[in-house]
């Protein structure tokens, strides 16, 4: 049923692309394939419905800021777009090792639970579930990621580095917007605003807005710079999670983190990869049947949580 | 002044004879025009709906019209797009979904989507691919053609129709999601 349903919309897409230019004649055809199936008109309505919704897209990409809904229908999407953000300078990513903690504040969410925490001197941290983050009352500047997501907005002090430790890394801050996930021994590091030094020791990788780096611990080369997309840095803040083919384990466990859902990849299901927008619903059935649907796979209850086969 | 009054009546002899000119293509192609409503999923207001594209395009003012039977095709397949958006939004309101179909009466004219669907909607063209997301901008928001776009981006042309397909599957499939939530 549903890949029935997905190559009309396709056919569907297809049509719409082409009747875009205004020297499309082709109207016997489209009428023939309406003909075919009841379904095709139907289908077609929804695809052309939304096509003409996109006209109220604003003519450049503009700031997020610009899109801004002035009331948001859930308080959760509102982190999406953020506040403004402090001015971006340089931040550096560095190697070191842990640091002693005097008077630390541990926070810990569990999955599909996230926080905003302010500090003292205005900067914010937003953290996803299944996270851990430490901050200490007698260092202002200073937090730890121990494990999970958070966002990290950190307002620029000359001479005062804002520092984040995760997994070994020292990423030294001096203002800026950005994301870090620390997984299984694994470390990714997304810039929103700003500019990062990756180790400035070792790598010297320097990451602008927009560029991302994922680095194994054990990796011995430096690590690539990947382009990403500014608007979906952080987009687990907003409950849209966007991905340009990533394993379907790391979309499973970034459902577990963000909305706090089980789910297991199959093994015969482990090489697929996922494209696509995910919105994680409240019904979570329904996140759970758009990414089957999406990566290709069937979704099936396993206890409390979803097996994804194929 | 001379100018003015020779310039509106040409404009309305223009008129009168591109009025004509659709009129004759109405009426040429009838059935095949009904054909294509009924194919269209009107059935059994085909014939109602073909009178309402007569008063559409015998009203409007519109110049000369170089190939008319596809602009009279255009007329009846976006008229059937309004009646179903109009049918939609008059649904959306009896479920008071979302805020538009909250605050505003039905209207083919009306948004669909929310403003905070827009924006997740920008988000997830932006999420797919720097790419894909320009090249879509271009052809949807900037109304580039497809071989223009190819040629700016350097790009062959199945490149930017394989993107385009891709971000269109992807946006119905979160339009999906927005209908389901």
């Amino acid at each position: 049923m549903r890949p029935d349903i997905d190559s009309i919309e396709a056919r569907a897409i297809d049509w719409l692309i082409r009747q875009r230019d205004p020297a499309f004649d082709d109207w016997d055809g489209f009428t023939d394939w309406l003909g075919e199936d009841p379904d095709h008109a139907a289908i077609y309505d929804t695809v052309a419905s939304l096509d003409q919704d996109l006209g109220a897209l604003p003519p450049a990409v503009k700031p997020m800021a610009a899109t801004v809904p002035t009331t948001p229908l859930r308080a959760s999407r509102r982190g999406w777009f953020g506040g403004a953000m402090a001015a971006a300078l340089v931040a550096v990513v560095g190697l070191s090792t842990l640091n002693p903690f005097g008077s630390a504040d541990r926070i810990e969410t569990a999955a599909g639970e996230q926080r905003t925490i302010e500090l003292a001197d205005g900067s914010r941290i937003e953290i996803n579930g299944g996270s851990v983050v430490e901050i200490d009352k007698d260092r202002p500047r200073f937090a730890r990621l121990e494990s999970g997501e958070a966002m990290f907005h950190v307002v620029h002090r000359d001479n005062d580095p804002f520092v984040v430790e995760t997994g070994g890394n020292r990423i030294v801050d001096l203002g800026t917007a950005f994301n870090v996930v620390r997984r299984e021994r694994q470390t990714s590091v997304a810039v929103s605003e700003g500019i990062v030094l990756y180790n400035p020791d070792r790598d010297k990788v320097r990451l602008v807005a927009g560029k991302a780096i994922e680095v194994r611990d054990n990796d011995r080369k430096a690590p690539v710079v990947q382009d990403v997309d500014v608007a979906s840095i952080g987009g687990w803040r907003s409950g849209l999670l966007v991905y340009n083919g990533a394993p379907l384990a790391v979309v499973a466990e970034d459902l577990k983190r963000t909305a706090g859902m089980d789910v297991r990849i199959a093994p015969v299901a482990a090489d697929l990869s996922f494209r696509g927008a995910l919105i994680i619903d409240k019904n979570r059935g329904r996140t759970i049947a758009d990414l089957a649907a999406l990566s290709g796979t069937k979704a099936q209850r396993q206890g409390d949580g979803w097996i994804l086969t194929r | 002044m001379a100018f003015q009054s020779k310039q509106s009546m040409t404009s309305s002899n223009d008129r009168t004879d591109a009025a004509q000119g659709i009129e004759g293509v109405l009426l040429a192609n009838r059935d095949r025009i009904v054909r294509f409503l009924l194919a269209r999923g009107a059935g059994d207001a085909a014939e109602d709906l073909f009178q309402d594209l007569w008063m559409r395009l015998t009203d409007r003012p519109a110049g000369p019209i170089a190939d008319p039977l596809p602009y009279v095709m255009r007329a009846a397949n976006n008229l059937m797009l309004d009646r179903y958006r109009s049918a939609r939004q008059s649904a959306l309101r009896d479920q008071a979904w979302g805020e538009t179909a909250a605050t505003h009466a039905p209207s083919a004219e009306i948004a669909l989507i929310s403003r905070e669907q827009l924006a997740l909607v920008e988000a997830a063209i932006a999420g797919s691919g720097e790419r894909a997301a320009r090249i879509f901008r271009r052809f949807r928001v900037d109304g580039a053609n497809q071989r223009d776009i190819a040629s700016e981006m350097g790009v062959s042309l199945s490149t930017v129709e394989a993107d385009l397909r891709k971000v269109y599957a992807m946006l119905a499939a979160l339009r999906r999601q927005f209908d389901a939530s």
